[in-house]
C-alpha cells in the first residue's frame, strides 16, 4: 500500500546528520531551574516567536494582547490607522501600569485606567491627563515601546530583542520558504482553539508534536487510526528534514482507514483537516508533501523554537508551548479551517473538534502530565530516542547551541 | 434553550433536549458525568435520524439558523461530542487530561457562529 513500505532497507534519517550523533539525550534541561533561565534569556528573549495570525485584526484598530511571561512582559499588537500590524510592549510610559487589560478588541486608542493617559493605535502618547502640571515632557518622545513585529504567510512573530540579530525572513530561512504559497489566508476563516495550563517544561509538550511515533500507541483508539495502517503499522515518516533551527516532516495517510458511522456521517457533511479521507496535496507547494506520496496526511514545520505548525488539505493548525515555568506551560492550540457555509457542515466541524479535543488535547496532554511528574524524580537521567525521533534530537541541539552562544 | 422545540419533523427526538446545550463546556461535563448505557442511549436515538437531520441542516446557511434548526444543531453537536465515547473509547472519556480544564478561546474578532 505505501511507497515506504515497498523500500528496504528504509532510509536512516540520522544518516544525513552525522553532527547529530544517536546517543541518548539529558533529561536535565527539562527540569533544571538554571536551565530554564537560561532558555529565558538567551532564546525566548532573542529570537522570533508565533504570537498569532493576521485575521485576528483585519480592520485599523483592532489589537489583541499576548502576555508574553517567559519574557517578562505582555505585548500589545495593534493594527495602526494605515494598516500596518505594530507592536508594543504593553505598558504605560507615565508610572508603568499594563495599559491594555483586554484580550483582544477594537479602538481609535488606549486608555491607561491608572491616570489616564491615552495613545493612538500607532503607539504614539497623544494625551497627558492635566499636562501642565508636569515638566519639561516631551510628548513625541514618550510613546509605547515597541516591540519588533514580522509577517510571515499571515503569521504574526514578534521579536522582544530590542535588537534582533537577524529578520524574521532570514530566521525562517530555507524552510520558511518552501511553506510559501500554502493557502493559509485563504484557510483561516473560522478557528477553533484552545489555552490550558499544562504541568509541564514546555519542551516536554514540543516534543510530543517533533514526532508521530507514539501516534500508533497512544493514539490508537482514536486519531491514529486515520495514520498508522497495515503497511506502516509504527506510522514511520515520509520525510523528516532540518533546516537550523527549524524541521520539517511528512506524514502517512491510513488510505484504508474505515470511519465509525457518526465520523461517516460528519466525513460526508465536511469534516476538517486531518480527518478527510485520500487527502490531497494538488496545487499546494510541493514542500506541503514532498515525496509527492499517495499516503499522505499532513506536514508539519516545527517552528523553533514554541510553535509547531501543521499543514493539510483544507485546513492548518498549530500548537504552541509558553514557557511560564519550568514545569509549567500554556498549550495554545489553533485549527484554522474555512467558516462552514451550511449548518450541516458546521456539524461537521463540529464532530472534528470534538475528536481533536478527545484524540489529541485529552491523550497528549495527560502524557505531558505524567511524563513531566515523573522526570522530577530524578530516577533516570537520559531519553533514548529512535531515528523517527529525530527533529527532537535536533531541538536538543539547538537549544544547546543558543545556549552556549 | 427550554423555550425553543425541534421543528416539526423531528418531535421524536424531543425526550433528547436535554443534550442540547450550548456550550462545548456544558456537553463534555454532560457526557462526563452521565454513565455509557445513557449516552449510548442518545447515541442509538440520534445516529437513527442523523441522516435526515443532516439533510435537513444542509438547506440551512450557517449563520443565524432559525431557533428551532438551531436546537437541533446543537442536539447533533452533542451526538459529535459523546461520539468518540462510544465509537473509540467505550468509557466516558479517555485516560488523560481532563478536557474541561481547556478554555475555548475565540481569537477573532466576530464571533464565530458557535457558543464557546
Ligand atoms: S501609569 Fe498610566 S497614566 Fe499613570
Ligand atoms: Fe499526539
Amino acid at each position: 500500500m505505501s511507497a515506504r513500505a515497498k523500500q528496504a532497507p528504509a532510509k536512516i534519517w540520522h544518516d544525513d546528520y552525522p553532527q547529530l550523533g544517536t546517543g541518548p539525550l539529558p533529561i536535565e534541561p527539562y527540569i533544571s531551574e538554571q536551565h530554564f533561565e537560561r532558555e529565558r534569556d538567551k532564546i525566548f528573549r532573542k529570537v522570533w516567536l508565533n504570537v498569532g495570525r493576521v485575521e485576528q485584526i483585519p480592520q485599523a484598530g483592532d489589537y489583541f494582547v499576548k502576555p508574553l511571561e517567559i519574557c517578562r512582559t505582555s505585548i500589545l499588537v495593534a493594527r495602526d490607522d494605515d494598516g500596518e500590524v505594530r507592536a508594543f510592549h504593553n505598558m504605560c510610559s507615565h508610572r508603568g501600569n499594563r495599559l491594555v487589560w483586554d484580550d483582544k478588541g477594537s479602538s481609535r486608542g488606549f486608555v491607561c485606567k491608572y491616570h489616564g493617559w491615552t495613545y493612538r493605535a500607532d503607539g504614539s502618547l497623544q494625551a497627558i491627563t492635566d499636562e501642565k502640571r508636569f515638566f519639561d515632557l516631551d510628548k513625541s518622545c514618550l510613546g509605547l515601546t515597541p516591540v519588533h513585529v514580522g509577517i510571515w504567510e499571515g503569521f504574526i512573530y514578534v521579536n522582544v530583542d530590542p535588537e534582533p540579530v537577524e529578520s524574521l525572513e532570514d530566521f525562517l530561512g530555507e524552510v520558511g520558504q518552501s511553506f510559501a504559497g500554502y493557502p493559509f489566508a485563504e484557510l483561516a476563516t473560522a478557528c477553533f482553539s484552545w489555552q490550558v495550563e499544562v504541568k509541564a517544561n514546555w519542551k516536554v509538550g514540543k516534543d510530543a508534536f517533533q514526532e508521530v511515533y507514539h501516534i500508533s500507541s497512544l493514539h490508537g483508539r482514536s486519531t491514529g487510526r486515520m495514520f498508522a495502517s497495515p503497511a506502516n503499522p509504527f506510522l514511520n515518516v515520509h520525510e523528516a528534514a532540518l533546516f537550523d533551527p527549524h524541521a520539517r516532516i511528512s506524514v502517512p495517510a491510513n488510505l484504508d482507514w474505515k470511519p465509525h458511522p457518526v465520523e461517516d456521517l460528519a466525513k460526508r457533511f465536511g469534516i476538517l483537516t486531518l480527518q478527510k479521507q485520500g487527502i490531497s496535496s494538488a496545487g499546494m507547494p510541493p514542500v506541503v508533501n514532498p515525496t509527492n506520496s499517495p499516503d499522505w496526511s499532513f506536514s508539519g514545520f516545527n517552528c523553533f523554537p514554541n510553535t509547531s505548525i501543521f499543514v493539510s488539505e483544507g485546513g492548518f493548525l498549530t500548537h504552541t508551548f509558553w514557557p511560564l515555568a519550568v514545569d509549567r506551560t500554556l498549550w495554545e492550540t489553533r485549527i484554522y479551517f474555512p467558516k462552514a457555509k451550511t449548518m450541516a457542515e458546521r456539524f461537521s466541524q463540529e464532530y472534528s473538534r470534538s475528536t481533536f479535543l478527545d484524540g489529541v488535547m485529552a491523550e497528549d496532554g495527560g502524557i505531558f502530565e505524567a511524563t513531566q511528574s515523573m522526570l522530577a524524580s530524578g530516577a533516570k537521567t537520559e531519553f533514548y530516542l529512535s531515528d523517527e525521533e529525530l527533529l527532537i534530537r535536533h531541538h536538543h541541539k539547538i537549544i544547546a547551541d543558543y545556549l552556549n552562544a | 434553550m427550554a423555550e425553543s422545540s425541534l421543528p416539526d419533523a423531528f418531535f421524536d427526538l424531543n425526550p433528547y433536549l436535554e443534550w442540547a446545550l450550548p456550550s462545548e463546556h456544558a456537553r463534555r461535563a454532560k457526557r462526563a458525568s452521565t454513565s455509557m448505557s445513557e449516552i449510548r442511549a442518545f447515541y442509538d436515538a440520534m445516529l437513527e435520524r442523523m441522516e435526515a437531520v443532516l439533510s435537513f441542516l444542509e438547506k440551512y446557511p450557517a449563520d443565524d439558523p432559525p431557533a428551532d434548526v438551531e436546537l437541533l444543531f446543537l442536539l447533533a453537536t452533542a451526538l459529535a461530542e459523546i461520539a468518540p465515547a462510544v465509537e473509540m473509547y467505550g468509557e466516558q472519556t479517555a485516560d488523560g487530561m481532563d478536557v474541561l480544564r481547556l478554555k475555548p478561546v475565540d481569537i477573532y474578532p466576530q464571533r464565530l457562529s458557535r457558543e464557546l
